[in-house]
């Protein structure tokens, strides 16, 4: 499986680099954390209570399912609204 | 916390009917402040792509010209744009936000509320894998962050949008498994032999409608009608849809029932709402001046009702009219000329809403659910557990409290319509709690 981008007519912003658990993730200046993820198959974004991986949903900051942890600060952001930014590490096990 | 930000008007939202009101209400003088959780303006239609990219042809098509010309006027506006900003709280003249630094306290003479609608989320056994979006969810990806979310995409419900959305996907690049719509042709075609007027004045979504199907024809995406999802599969994420016709493999999936209005503010308020269309919600009662049953706000857009961006538009300058009139900045007479075209667009707008939520019905057309399918997907509560709360004639508050459904991260947003279809009589829903949106302690606290 993959989410591909779209490149016909699209110019993105400057390569950067994420770290998601640890694993590094290509992506551009511009893409939400979500956006990352799911381009590098990471479609789980945290665990529900039974232990599934659980993905985001509405893609617009509704239904909180896609909150993810920024490491370093410890703030949970959701990754639909919040922005890839280079070097930044993101975990999503809470 | 800072200190708070002063504004004649502040507006949440800035789609449709948040940039008409601002619109309407530039030039007399007034501070005004739009707030907005995506970053740049445009709403759910217009998702802007992000600044650092560039977007050749961006939502070109003929539906989108008015929505293009407006957001380049609300762009030149001297308005105080707070994107990236959530509403945490609300109360008349207030307004406590959470942004990248952190809560923000508002104070404004006059609140509109254009916070608009969202997908209805429709629970099936395996909606919570990943891959598993709401259809809006799918196209926002697509419009805003140039991405197909999976190698082959179903889309499946109800509702006429998820044509528009497959075609989007199949001119971005994408595959699209299929486009199911659970209703029958026939059923479709229904409503609009009962009111061709109402169609025919809004033909233009009408040939967006049918050159979509000519697209996904020569893309020969299936589309499918009276073929309903009965559940989703898939180990680390859904593999395949298991529908009332067979199996379809796929790997992602946008559910599209219908749309409900964003009720949490308003309801905050303590606004007075109503049911909303068949798809369920609540929508905001309003005035011949959008004001509320609340001193001092007002609604707009599809807070008060799901009827599309034109209808949203209209509702918004007219909102935009009364709020300068009730500041005093516009005469009665001059408002009372101002407001009649707005109001005969919106009154026509409405009566193809209802046109098209005759068509989009998802009544009859709801999954049925397995014991433990989640409804309430942040605090995993599972179907049985609300039926045996259902059972004792409970109502959904104190189903909130007994098995906390609703009470997670989304406050409600996504089991609450699913829970009220199962209470058969008349409910009040979830009451609504501080804070509308996830928020740390020491962001609050100013820490």
């Amino acid at each position: 499986m993959s989410a591909i981008r779209i490149d016909d007519d699209v110019q993105r912003g400057t390569p950067i680099r994420i770290l998601v658990d640890g694993a590094p993730i290509a992506c551009f200046e511009g893409e939400t954390i979500a956006t990352a993820m799911l381009a590098a198959d990471r479609l789980a974004f945290r665990q529900d209570t039974r232990g599934a991986g659980r993905g985001m949903f509405c893609n617009m900051g509704s239904c909180c399912e896609c909150m993810v942890t920024l490491v370093g600060s410890g703030r949970r952001v959701r990754a639909c609204l919040a922005d890839a930014r280079d070097g930044m590490e993101v975990s999503t096990r809470g | 916390m800072a200190e708070a930000l002063s504004f004649d008007v502040a507006i949440v939202g800035g789609g449709p009917a948040g940039q008409a009101a601002a619109i309407q209400l530039a030039g007399h003088g007034l501070s005004i402040a739009v707030v907005d959780e995506q970053a740049r303006p445009g709403g759910q239609i217009l998702r802007q792509p992000p600044r650092a990219f560039r977007v050749a042809h961006w939502l070109a098509g003929r539906s989108y010209r008015a929505l293009h010309a407006q957001f380049a006027a609300f762009e030149a506006l001297p308005v105080t744009w707070l994107g990236g900003h959530s509403v945490l709280d609300a109360a008349p003249g207030r307004l406590l936000l959470h942004g990248p630094d952190g809560a923000v306290s508002v104070t404004a003479r006059r609140i509109l509320i254009a916070a608009g609608c969202q997908d209805l989320a429709v629970p099936i056994p395996g909606w919570t894998l990943p891959g598993v979006y709401s259809a809006g969810g799918v196209q926002a990806m697509v419009k805003s962050q140039q991405i197909v979310p999976g190698a082959r995409v179903l889309l499946a419900g109800t509702h006429p949008l998820q044509l528009v959305i497959a075609e989007q996907i199949v001119r971005g690049g994408g595959t699209v498994a299929g486009v199911l719509f659970a209703q029958s042709r026939a059923a479709m075609l229904a409503p609009m032999l009962r009111d061709p007027a109402a169609a025919f004045r809004r033909a233009t979504d009408l040939l967006a409608g049918q050159a979509a199907l000519a697209t996904l024809r020569r893309a020969g995406v299936p589309v499918r009608y009276g073929v309903g999802l009965t559940a989703l599969r898939g180990s680390d994420w859904v593999s395949e849809a298991i529908t009332t016709d067979g199996t379809i493999a796929c790997d992602a999936v946008g559910l599209c029932y219908g749309f409900v209005p964003q009720s949490g503010l308003p309801r905050m308020l303590g606004a007075e709402v109503v049911q909303a269309g068949p798809a369920g919600g609540w929508r905001c009662v309003h005035d011949e001046w959008m004001r509320t049953s609340v001193a001092g706000v007002f609604a707009a857009g599809e807070t008060t009702g799901v009827a599309g961006a034109a209808a949203a538009a209209a509702g918004g300058a007219l909102a935009g009219i009364g709020i300068a009139r009730d500041l005093g900045s516009l005469a009665p007479d001059a408002a009372e000329r101002a407001a009649a075209a707005p109001r005969r667009v919106l009154a026509r707008h409405r009566r193809f809403a209802a046109l098209l939520d005759a068509i989009a019905d998802p009544r009859g057309h709801f999954p049925a659910l397995e014991p433990e399918t989640l409804v309430c997907r942040c605090e995993d509560v599972p179907h049985a557990a609300l039926c045996a709360e259902v059972a004792t004639g409970a109502s959904a508050n104190a189903i909130k409290r007994a098995t906390r459904c609703g009470m997670g991260l989304c406050q409600g947003r996504n089991c609450e319509p699913s829970l009220l279809r199962m209470i058969a009589a008349p409910d009040p829903g979830f009451t609504a709690r501080f804070p509308a949106r996830p928020v740390t302690i020491g962001d609050l606290a100013g820490d």
